[in-house]
């Protein structure tokens, strides 16, 4: 068994130290690095509590390629779904406020 | 940088046989290239300049220096507003790296900060149209343009090159990507027709562009220029992710897109085809995941460990979504 708190809980709470204490005492050409590291902590924070996205099936992308799936095919909708899960997953580590952004 | 045999070489190039360089400092932006302001002085004058050249980082797509400053010079011949460019240096023994001096223009590039302000670029409507205009401008240089050798014949058909080329970088990435293989292959099953090729800038968004309240003063980074379709450049200043959160605001995270389009018609007389907007506003969300995975490769690989690349490449599963927000859409 590994020591608590674990890597989400250290991350978090060192995130927002930084984001908190020093990042309004930093010098504004050093602020933009200060924020990239507190989006990364924030991303390594959210893949360590993450479950694994879904798997991609084999050949999956070069079956769209081919054509398989398109658009009245059988395999067309269960292809777009299993996309949306797959590209939501990913969405949740690497970039939350994309699902949310209201439809361009 | 040596000094001093750089100002050897601007007073060879200017004609200014007393030039002195009075400050140099390096201006902020650039993971490819690096800009340095340069204020200079000789008896009787003096004069704001950039010089631009390559820091670490050469992504393979983007044009060498003597090749953007070939695109300034026809640029500027054609009323695009660029900062004037003045001089040429390709002897690697002068500085290291081959580098080009233009005219030091007023203004920022921030495109996070243009979208949220109404009073920049002389405020929303104003320089939406502007762009327009300025796209129109670009647009009007057509092939064959004997100074521009290194663009290469014109695509017979831009878009479908354009799904060519992102399938074989595709081919060529570690992981198979199964949502950008559902865009293209969207693209691929709704391209138009092919039109006559003109000069595309390929990153007019609002993070190249540079404005005062007053107005536009430059539009920036060229090296991805080539010959193309003129939708190109309206799809990638409309797409999505260069909005930086405005979505709303369809034109570059501006203003509207009727108001672009209006003003982009009227300065060029052809229509922007509203569709043919859309397929290749799907295009740019697909060419810049694309860039963006290279870009993290550059990390990942070990060829230039960066904080700003490694994230980038999280910028990837978003754009993703986006690009199965737009097949859903023009499929609904």
């Amino acid at each position: 068994m590994l020591e608590k708190p674990d890597a989400g809980d250290l991350l978090a709470t060192a995130r927002s130290l930084l984001l908190h204490a020093l990042l309004p005492a930093l010098p504004e050409a050093l602020q933009f690095q200060a924020r990239m590291i507190a989006n990364a902590m924030g991303i390594a924070e959210r893949a360590s509590e993450a479950a694994a996205a879904p798997e991609i099936a084999p050949g999956l992308a070069a079956g769209i390629r081919a054509g398989l799936h398109d658009p009245g095919s059988a395999t067309h909708a269960a292809t777009a779904q299993a996309l949306r899960a797959l590209t939501r997953a990913r969405c949740a580590v690497s970039a939350p406020r994309s699902l949310q952004a209201p439809q361009g | 940088m040596d000094e001093l045999r750089l100002t050897d070489w601007l007073r060879q190039a200017s004609g200014q046989p007393h030039l002195v360089i009075r400050q140099r400092w390096l201006l902020a932006g650039g993971a490819i290239q690096q800009n340095w302001a340069l204020d200079v002085s000789w008896p009787g004058g003096e004069a704001a300049w950039v010089l631009r050249t390559d820091s670490a980082a050469v992504l393979d797509v983007s044009l060498p220096r003597a090749a953007e400053y070939a695109l300034l010079r026809v640029a500027f011949a054609a009323g695009v507003t660029v900062p004037e460019p003045l001089f040429l240096c390709e002897d690697l023994s002068v500085t290291g790296a081959p580098f080009f001096v233009m005219r030091r223009v007023a203004g920022i590039t921030a495109g996070h900060r243009l979208v949220k302000s109404d009073t920049a670029g002389g405020g929303r409507h104003a320089l939406v149209r502007r762009l327009g205009e300025e796209l129109a401008r670009i647009h009007a240089i057509r092939p064959p343009r004997p100074e521009l050798p290194f663009l290469g014949a014109p695509p017979e058909d831009a878009g479908l090159a354009f799904i060519a080329a992102s399938r074989a970088a595709l081919d060529r990435q570690r992981e198979p990507r199964p949502v950008l293989e559902w865009g293209l292959r969207h693209l691929e099953l709704t391209a138009p027709a092919p039109l006559p090729a003109v000069l595309c800038h390929n990153d007019f968004r609002t993070g190249n562009l540079m404005v005062t309240e007053a107005g536009l003063t430059a539009v920036l980074d060229w090296e991805f220029a080539a010959w193309g379709d003129p939708h190109a450049d309206l799809g990638w200043l409309c797409a999505p992710c260069w909005r930086f959160g405005n979505f709303l605001r369809e034109a570059g995270g501006i203003g509207d897109r009727a108001e672009l389009y209006a003003a982009y018609e009227a300065a060029s007389g052809t229509r922007a085809e509203p569709a043919r907007v859309r397929w290749w506003e799907l295009a740019a969300t697909i060419r810049w995941a694309l860039i963006a995975i290279d870009q993290a490769e550059r990390h990942i690989s070990g060829t230039e460990r960066s904080l700003e690349l490694a994230l980038t490449g999280h910028l990837v599963p978003g754009l993703e979504w986006e690009v199965l927000d737009m097949v859903e859409a023009a499929n609904a």
